[in-house]
């Protein structure tokens, strides 16, 4: 088997006194779905952004497609990790001055050097993918919630990434409008793309990820098949998490 | 009643000297929209140097907040003469060139490039607050996304941040530009005939106000226009937020 293309070790990250992350062991195979689940503050999101290092930890390694990314207390190679990991946020975060194409096409152009043409060729055929060829001209404010989670997701693909990270990607949509952005993302699972995504989605993780991560306090408490750890957890922590949440 | 009117409504006197006042607005005019560019453009530089990332650049950082600081906290009038004193005294003493100390730009007369300068020097710094109160309301999630997508610092800040700012702080920054035009009266100190100073020659002349009545009736055709403008710049921002529009 090659090298995992993520490799965390120990991680820990701190606000001040609050211990956010207490030591984090995880490396994800190239082509893996990763779906990570736990209570709110339990550290999941962090742990999310500190892959990228839009946090910075506080300790720890961090190895992205084999290039050390975090050591020594310091980011290194920064422009290759944001280049080879692409994110979509909660809160969507289009550019709300700028068109659905031009979304997608900015970071192809002042980022990678492509041509305005060859980019915006690229924006299209995403916009396409996620299934809004005829949107590609409006801006966000003229887009649902949804719409715009799925342009979010086609301007991080457009970089070409290696692994794409989700931070609660459905959480902020309305109910009608999780579906479409949960196909796109079960379609881009098909289609080999390496994903880690923190989610509330229990059904989503259940069918689409290769694995679920069950994280509280700060450190991961098990982990495994999306079967096993939904449907016969050995932890108690996880048990009482999944009463909790499938009982709503 | 009939002395009232007289003193501040004398047409014959206004007509008389009306040309001579125009004048002297042409004055405040070509100052308000010089400075106010300037303003505009220099204020923007001094933001974006406050928002330089990481510690190797504090002590740029730590400069413009001096610079700002320091700027609004001394009176136009007085950083007029430190211009007008300053840069004409260098200049005599050979310090710098004459065509700097004692600037006659394209054909204008040099108080109007010391008020000019002078207006860039102070409004800038005011302009630097309003960009900076821009730039904290871009919600942190737009640099956030910009820098997943591997743009530099640099590059987050001129192509996202700062254009969402700068529409965010547009009538701010009107409201500035209106102040702005009724403080370029202050160069009028250092001898350039503008619409005050023309107001007030003529009153020396006659013992009569209209001219300066005039005066003030120019000043409110430009600045109650924008003031309205303004207003419905805001409004309109308000409606977008409701609608819940970024």
């Amino acid at each position: 088997m090659s090298e995992p293309i993520i490799q965390i070790g120990d991680l820990k990250k701190s606000f001040g006194e609050l211990d956010v992350l207490t030591g984090i062991d995880l490396e994800i195979e190239k082509g893996e779905v990763v779906c990570v689940i736990g209570p709110s503050g339990s550290g999941k999101s962090t742990l999310l952004r500190c892959i990228n290092l839009l946090e910075e930890p506080s300790g720890g390694t961090i190895r992205v497609a084999g290039t050390q990314v975090f050591g020594d207390g310091k980011p290194q190679n920064l422009d290759q990790l944001r280049r080879e990991v692409g994110m979509v946020f909660q809160q969507f975060n289009l550019f709300p001055h700028l068109s659905a194409t031009e979304n997608v096409s900015l970071a192809q152009v002042k980022v990678l050097g492509r041509s305005r043409g060859e980019a915006d060729r690229k924006s299209r055929e995403l916009l396409g993918r996620v299934g809004l060829d005829e949107k590609a001209d409006e801006f966000p404010d003229r887009l649902s919630g949804g719409q715009q989670q799925r342009v979010a997701i086609a301007r991080a693909l457009a970089m070409d990434p290696e692994v794409m990270l989700f931070d609660e990607v459905t959480s902020a949509l309305d109910p009608e409008l999780v579906q479409g952005v949960l196909d796109v993302m079960r379609e881009l699972a098909d289609s080999g793309m390496t994903m880690i995504s923190v989610t509330h989605e229990m059904g989503f993780a259940r069918e689409v990820s290769d694995r679920t991560i069950f994280m509280d306090g700060g450190v991961i408490v098990e982990q495994g098949p999306p079967a096993e750890v939904l449907d016969a957890p050995r932890h108690e922590r996880t048990r009482k998490f999944l009463g909790l949440v499938l009982a709503s | 009643m009939d002395a009232f009117f007289q003193t501040y409504f004398d047409f014959t006197i206004i007509e008389d000297n009306f040309g001579y006042v125009l004048e002297g607005f042409w004055w405040t005019i070509r100052l308000s929209i010089l400075g106010g560019i300037l303003s505009l453009l220099w204020g923007l530089v001094l933001a974006v140097l406050r928002q330089l990332p990481g510690k190797a650049f504090a002590p740029v950082r730590w400069l413009t907040v001096a610079y700002i600081d320091g700027l609004r906290g001394i009176p136009l009038l007085l950083v007029i003469f430190l211009i007008y004193g300053g840069l004409g005294a260098l200049a005599s003493e050979g310090v710098i060139p004459e065509a700097i100390g004692i600037p006659r730009w394209f054909g204008l007369p040099s108080p109007f490039w010391y008020g000019t300068i002078a207006i860039t020097l102070t409004y800038g710094a005011y302009m630097a607050e309003v960009y900076r109160a821009g730039i904290e309301a871009v919600p942190s999630g737009q640099t956030e996304a910009a820098r997943s997508l591997g743009m530099s610092h640099g590059q987050s800040m001129r192509f996202i941040i700062v254009p969402q700012a700068v529409r965010k702080v547009i009538p701010p920054l009107l409201n500035d530009f209106i102040a702005l035009m009724k403080d370029t009266s202050l160069v009028s100190v250092i001898g350039l005939v503008e619409t005050v100073q023309a107001g007030r020659d003529v009153y020396s002349e006659t013992f009569n106000a209209s001219a300066l009545t005039l005066g003030a009736v120019l000043f409110l055709l430009v600045t109650i226009p924008l003031a309205r403008f303004v207003d419905w710049m805001i409004n309109r921002q308000n409606l977008k937020v409701q609608r819940g529009v970024p």
